[in-house]
């Protein structure tokens, strides 16, 4: 059975003063509008969410959902796979097809208005309680020990970690729902910024968004704008980096790839274009030797050589990733399938891909404890 | 830590549970307490719970296979082997405290939390026991059995001054006046052997006057540490002129692996520190003579505007106004500046009586309420 995306929809990724209903609200009319569909058409619904609980002090989701849609009654969930919330909830509306057509993922989140210790702390609720959270092991000391690691193993080098952080700036400034689509980043700004965790500096991490972003999946396609989901797997790992014995790959992404590629009968050559997820910058170096887009080590040469732009051999990121377009944790993933479609359909602008077919999501929650792979192919 | 591994497919468990997943057979616990450091970051963003930065997070490679993650507040770097908990990690040293006050006490217990031998001497051996059920009180709060037990043996107490003679430094924390820092500076010496290194953990008298007690002033320094001293990362390290580089290299290090910042100042009135506050406090109580603001909205918005802990006025009410006074007195006779000068309302509070916290008053009241 087929699963395709009818429609996507997405609120700019940044600071808002709405409230998590206003921006799920907005993706999901602009993803019925895009499948020209009416609400009462949706089967049921998935609700993609991090952190409603400590931030907001909302659980329930679904039910809040709900009140977006008064009357409806359809059977909705909510989601939690820490920033693989998205990529996981796709993924479930995927596998539940047979039972629900057409579903609609909505992921959305805010992460603005929390003191800045308060956000860090329960952004590292993706970690360890014990294991990492007590050693006050954050997200970015978390990716800056795989970075080191990476580092250390490799040889590579923070010189490799700004070319990203510049690749991906200079994508958003193409992209009008990036969080940085107003402010140009330079190699000035990376010069001036703070160490935030050795060897991790401020223009090495992404920023933490508002938004949401929705799409509406279905076993059939219903015209020629219509993208087809080829392949999608989630794999899980263990969640700290002490329970693990390799500190610069994911198996979890490593097993969530093969799983897609397989359904989808394609290899890493096949692939036109990646959105993957650079939380940090060393994180898009993972996810390229994890997709198999570079062998083990050897991502850092197709960065140097430019070859990760919008024109190069291996376009990484169109979007501006993580990094530049902004990181709405539970919206992320589901956002990342919303860049797909866009550029598979050829509507994405300025920061289009030419002739892409074949677009891969990568969405990593915690550091690689959840990893959900999309694959999705443009219908010719 | 404690990790579980399975003897027959040697799976290893971060977590509580009896038996494998896999081979169903009961899991072997197994107990870390030392492994060598694979990866580093210095964290310089606080978070919940963390708000002390910067700290390093080590990725430690245990000797039986598998990592943990450890916090440590002393630099640490790719290839360290280093103990689980903070006590055991610091080269040991016998530390010698002079003094039974407050700051004494502090330091004892800082001291002793860090895996230092210290060697107690007061005047008075009654009130050093009290001052030493203090610290065991506080470190029972923070340790378990095992550990209280081997901090009590490490600290020995002594009325006499030549308990000193196997001592690596000696600190004095005696009051902050010339002529009985003079004294026991004089006492240490003649008790100490030739490589012992001497501290003062004055806060604002000169390092030189007080090294004129010593014959070898090149071992001697000042290390002012801040109240509580368990809580507070800064040491003002203060050189005298005959300072050694060995000796400031000693206490620089020692306040490292005391999980302290070390800031290096000049032997001038009030060091940095008090020399930055003074006019700060100062300014405060001018504020309120002239009724910019009362008492508990000055120290309001100071808080929040500046983002202090605590306002200025309840700030010096807790040094105590005398104090506060006597280091502004100091501080305006050697700067020759006014800012330094005591305002008349703090004049007038020392005058009445009234020097904060320890007399129940001062700019605010403290005197607990009548019992219904």
């Amino acid at each position: 059975m087929g699963a395709y995306v009818l429609g996507v929809g997405k609120t700019r990724f940044g600071p808002s003063s709405h409230p998590m209903t206003r921006l799920a609200h907005e993706a999901i009319l602009g993803a019925l509008s895009d499948a020209n569909m009416k609400i009462e058409e949706i089967g049921a619904f998935i609700v993609a969410n991090f952190l409603g609980g400590p931030n907001e002090s909302q659980l329930h989701l679904n039910s809040v959902v709900a009140g977006l849609f008064p009357g409806l009654h359809i059977p909705g969930w909510r989601v939690e796979a820490a920033c693989a919330s998205g990529g996981v909830a796709i993924h479930q509306a995927v596998t539940m097809l047979s039972a629900y057509d057409p579903i609609l993922v909505v992921g959305v989140e805010r992460l603005s208005g929390r003191p800045g210790n308060e956000l860090t702390r329960n952004i590292g609720m993706a970690g360890d309680v014990l294991l990492d959270q007590s050693q006050g092991l954050n997200f970015p000391a978390t990716y800056a020990l795989v970075a080191q690691r990476h580092m250390q193993r490799y040889g590579t080098t923070t010189r490799d970690f700004e070319l990203i952080s510049l690749k991906n700036h200079a994508n958003a400034q193409l992209n009008p729902l990036a969080h940085f689509h107003h402010k140009p980043v330079s190699q000035a700004d990376i010069d001036a910024g703070a160490t935030v965790a050795s060897p991790l500096r401020l223009f090495d991490c992404c920023p933490v968004s508002d938004g949401a972003a929705a799409v509406i999946i279905s076993r059939e396609p219903r015209d020629g704008r219509s993208v087809a989901i080829i392949g999608s797997g989630v794999g899980t790992d263990v969640i700290s980096l002490a329970q693990r014995e390799d500190h610069t790959s994911f198996a979890a992404a490593k097993e969530a790839a093969r799983v897609a590629y397989a359904q989808a009968g394609i290899i890493a050559a096949d692939i036109d274009l990646a959105e993957v997820h650079d939380c940090f910058t060393i994180a898009e170096i993972v996810a390229m030797e994890d997709l198999g887009l570079a062998s083990p080590g050897s991502a850092v040469e197709l960065i140097r050589a430019g070859e990760t732009g919008i024109g190069g051999r291996m376009p990484v990121n169109p979007s501006g990733g993580l990094k530049a377009g902004g990181h709405a944790i539970g919206a992320t993933g589901v956002g990342q399938v919303y860049e797909a479609v866009k550029q598979l359909r050829g509507e994405a602008g300025e920061r289009q891909v030419a002739d892409a077919m074949v677009a891969v999501t990568h969405n990593v929650g915690g550091v690689g404890g959840t990893c959900a792979v999309q694959v999705l192919g443009r219908l010719s | 830590m404690i990790t579980c591994s399975c003897p027959s497919c040697n799976r290893r468990y971060s977590y509580p549970v009896i038996e494998c997943t896999f081979c169903r057979v009961p899991l072997v616990e197994q107990e870390t307490r030392t492994g060598e450091v694979v990866g580093v970051t210095e964290v310089s963003v606080p978070s919940l719970g963390h708000e002390e930065v910067p700290y390093w997070c080590a990725l430690v490679a245990r000797p039986q296979g598998g990592f943990a993650v450890v916090k440590r507040d002393v630099p640490t770097s790719v290839g360290d082997r280093i103990t689980f908990g903070v006590a055991e990690e610091t080269a040991t040293h016998t530390i010698g405290v002079v003094g039974s006050g407050v700051m004494a006490r502090g330091l004892v217990e800082l001291f002793l939390a860090r895996g230092q031998r210290v060697t107690w001497v007061g005047r008075s051996l009654e009130r050093l026991s009290t001052a030493r059920d203090k610290v065991v009180d506080r470190l029972a709060r923070v340790m378990d059995e095992e550990q209280l037990s081997s901090a009590v043996s490490r600290l020995e107490l002594s009325e006499n001054a030549s308990a000193f003679a196997s001592c690596d430094l000696v600190l004095e924390a005696v009051v902050e006046e010339v002529e009985p820092k003079l004294a026991i500076l004089r006492e240490i010496e003649a008790a100490v052997g030739p490589e012992c290194m001497i501290a003062t953990n004055t806060s604002s008298l000169p390092l030189d006057v007080l090294a004129s007690a010593l014959s070898d002033a090149s071992r001697f320094g000042g290390m002012h540490f801040f109240n509580p001293p368990t809580r507070m990362r800064l040491v003002e390290l203060v050189r005298a002129p005959e300072t050694s580089d060995e000796t400031d290299g000693f206490l620089y290090d020692l306040s490292v692996s005391l999980g302290k910042i070390p800031v290096r100042v000049a032997n001038g009135p009030g060091f940095v520190v008090n020399r930055v506050l003074m006019p700060l406090l100062n300014e405060a109580v001018r504020a309120l003579e002239d009724n910019a603001a009362p008492a508990a909205d000055i120290d309001e918005a100071v808080r929040l505007g500046l983002n202090h802990p605590m306002g200025p006025l309840a700030l010096a009410d807790l040094i105590g106004l005398d104090v506060v006074v006597s280091i502004m007195e100091d501080l305006h006779a050697r700067l020759g500046d006014d800012a330094y000068a005591p305002r008349p309302m703090l004049s007038e509070l020392v005058n009445a009586g009234k020097l904060g916290r320890k007399t129940g008053s001062g700019f605010y009241d403290y005197t607990p309420p009548p019992a219904p």
